[in-house]
């Protein structure tokens, strides 16, 4: 493109955002509003992830073993826990551990051991920790497997009602984002519609006296990537403060709540935002142009 | 600079606005396209700048390949083009050097050549003095001039002009017709539908006359031959 071309591509934007600034205030409120809701689902969809992960990384399988398992064999399964792929850590606790951690959580009611006097039921056991969630049932079945090991738990139920969650989620945010981003795609593309509209002579003009479409497409096609910028600044601008005000309510009362630290994540997003309404307004215009284009 | 061969055009609706018409304009020429209202003329225009396209013929403009041409080179016919509308289609926000310089800068002409073009084609309007106004501002006859110079700045090989004087006084038809016999005379093709039985009778140029569609009639310095 001649410099002589953009300076006009520049001119005509800023012209045509002037003449009709209240309707650029309109679209670009509008599309604000669209995006700064697109933007609180992706950071909500981001969380939930994020917290997916995090429970699905504590996920530990409890490997009992047998009564009669000797030091040395205890040794052997060690061995062979700490050998099997996608094993990320494997912690030892013996009877008496097990029993003093089954005193701490039962509190107040520590009086109930009295019933069983000195003995102590709880096997020894590993905590088995694996790389990824994924791997937790193949690795539990093989763990049980193993000569002197009574049983590997880790708590199916809970694991799959938590995968069955987390896929939930991130299919309805992902769905509800193209229904806003189809939305805001809707709204920037009838401002320009109306742009258009307003100019269809001096379009046709310009046809008359041999424009190429590309020439006439610049200056609608900027005119929705500045719109559609000027939306996602304010809605990144929105989603800090509304993050910053969420996540100090949070912290308030759930310290260690696992939600993504402020920096840098809300600048990737607030990005994010600004380029996703960048894209949508080049494709408005761009839908809304092709009609006046034909030849 | 202009041949139709057997150019038939049928519209949706099924109207015939042209049967077979085979027809020559050569480089140089000033033609009248006369005919009463929907006779075909103005689809006849249309044709030359590919702003409808034929049912079937052959259509060669200045050179371009009308009916076969891809349409990104659409353009690139039109640049080698000047048309001027009865309505004079002149932007009302650009002033009258604006609305000339419009059509060198859609074509990304050269900024220091359009200047220079600018104050030339406003001198043979004799608008020079006017440049600053705005369309709002001139007289119809005034307006039109504004949109001929917008035609012939680029320096156009084919004028075409769709009844320019029909809202116009006839003196001030007679000040339009002077400035396009002065364009033909510097060497450029003028096609020119019009309804003024006054100035083709006076003018006496090529006349073709249209009728249902079908040329009936073609004299080398002819008459309008309807009354008006």
């Amino acid at each position: 493109m001649k410099i002589s071309t953009l300076e006009y591509v520049i001119r005509e934007v800023f012209f045509s955002l002037r003449r009709n600034s209240w309707m650029a205030v309109a679209s670009v409120s509008t599309v604000a509003v669209s995006l700064f809701i697109l933007g609180m689902f992706m950071i909500l969809v981001m969380n939930m992830n994020r917290m997916a992960e995090s429970l699905e990384s504590q996920v530990e399988i409890s490997v009992y073993l047998k009564d009669e398992v000797s030091e040395s064999s205890i040794e052997d399964i060690r061995g062979m826990l700490e050998s099997m792929q996608g094993i990320d850590k494997v912690t030892f606790v013996d009877k008496a551990e097990a029993m003093s951690r089954f005193e701490e959580r039962l509190g107040e009611q520590k009086f109930l051991l009295e019933a069983i006097g000195d003995t102590n039921p709880l096997p020894n056991s590993f905590e088995v920790k694996v790389k990824h969630p994924d791997m937790v049932k193949a690795a539990a079945d093989e763990i049980a497997k193993i000569k002197g090991v009574e049983s590997a738990k880790y708590g199916q139920d809970v694991v799959q009602h938590m995968f069955d969650i987390t896929r939930l989620i991130r299919i309805f945010g992902f769905a509800l984002m193209i229904l806003l981003g189809g939305a805001t795609l809707f709204i920037i593309s009838n401002t320009i519609r109306l742009t258009v509209f307003a100019r269809r002579k001096e379009i046709a003009i310009m046809k008359y006296v041999g424009a190429t479409d590309w020439f006439i497409r610049w200056p609608f096609l900027l005119e929705g990537i500045v719109l559609g910028c000027f939306g996602g600044v304010f809605a990144a601008f929105a989603l800090r403060l509304a993050y910053g005000i969420v996540t100090n309510k949070i912290y308030e009362t759930l310290a260690f709540f696992p939600l993504i630290p402020m920096f840098p994540f809300i600048g990737y997003v607030g990005i994010g935002i600004m380029i996703c309404g960048m894209a949508i307004g080049a494709i408005g215009s761009t839908i809304s142009l092709k009609r006046f284009l034909k030849a | 600079m202009i041949q139709m061969k057997d150019i038939s055009k049928t519209y949706e609706n099924g109207t015939i606005a042209l049967e077979r018409v085979n027809v020559e304009i050569g480089k140089g020429e000033f033609v009248f396209i006369v005919g009463a209202s929907g006779a075909g003329k103005s689809t006849f225009i249309r044709l030359l700048f590919r702003e409808v396209l034929p049912s079937s013929g052959e259509l060669i403009v200045n050179g371009h390949d009308v009916v076969n041409m891809d349409n990104s080179e659409v353009p690139y016919l039109r640049r080698g083009l000047g048309v001027v509308f009865q309505d004079y289609r002149l932007l009302p926000d650009k002033t009258v050097a604006e609305n000339v310089a419009f059509a060198m800068q859609v074509i990304e002409a050269p900024r220091r050549r359009m200047q220079h073009s600018v104050n030339a084609v406003l001198d043979i309007v004799g608008l020079r003095d006017k440049y600053k106004n705005f369309p709002s501002q001139l007289s119809g006859g005034e307006q039109q001039r504004v949109a001929i110079a917008r035609a012939i700045v680029n320096n156009p090989a084919l004028v075409i002009a769709d009844e320019p004087t029909g809202n116009l006084d006839p003196e001030t038809s007679w000040e339009i017709m002077d400035i396009f016999k002065r364009i033909n005379a510097s060497g450029t093709t003028i096609v020119m539908a019009t309804h003024d039985k006054h100035i083709v009778d006076t003018m006496r140029k090529r006349v073709i006359a249209i009728e249902g569609g079908k040329i009936v009639r073609d004299e080398a310095q002819g008459v309008y031959g309807y009354e008006n």
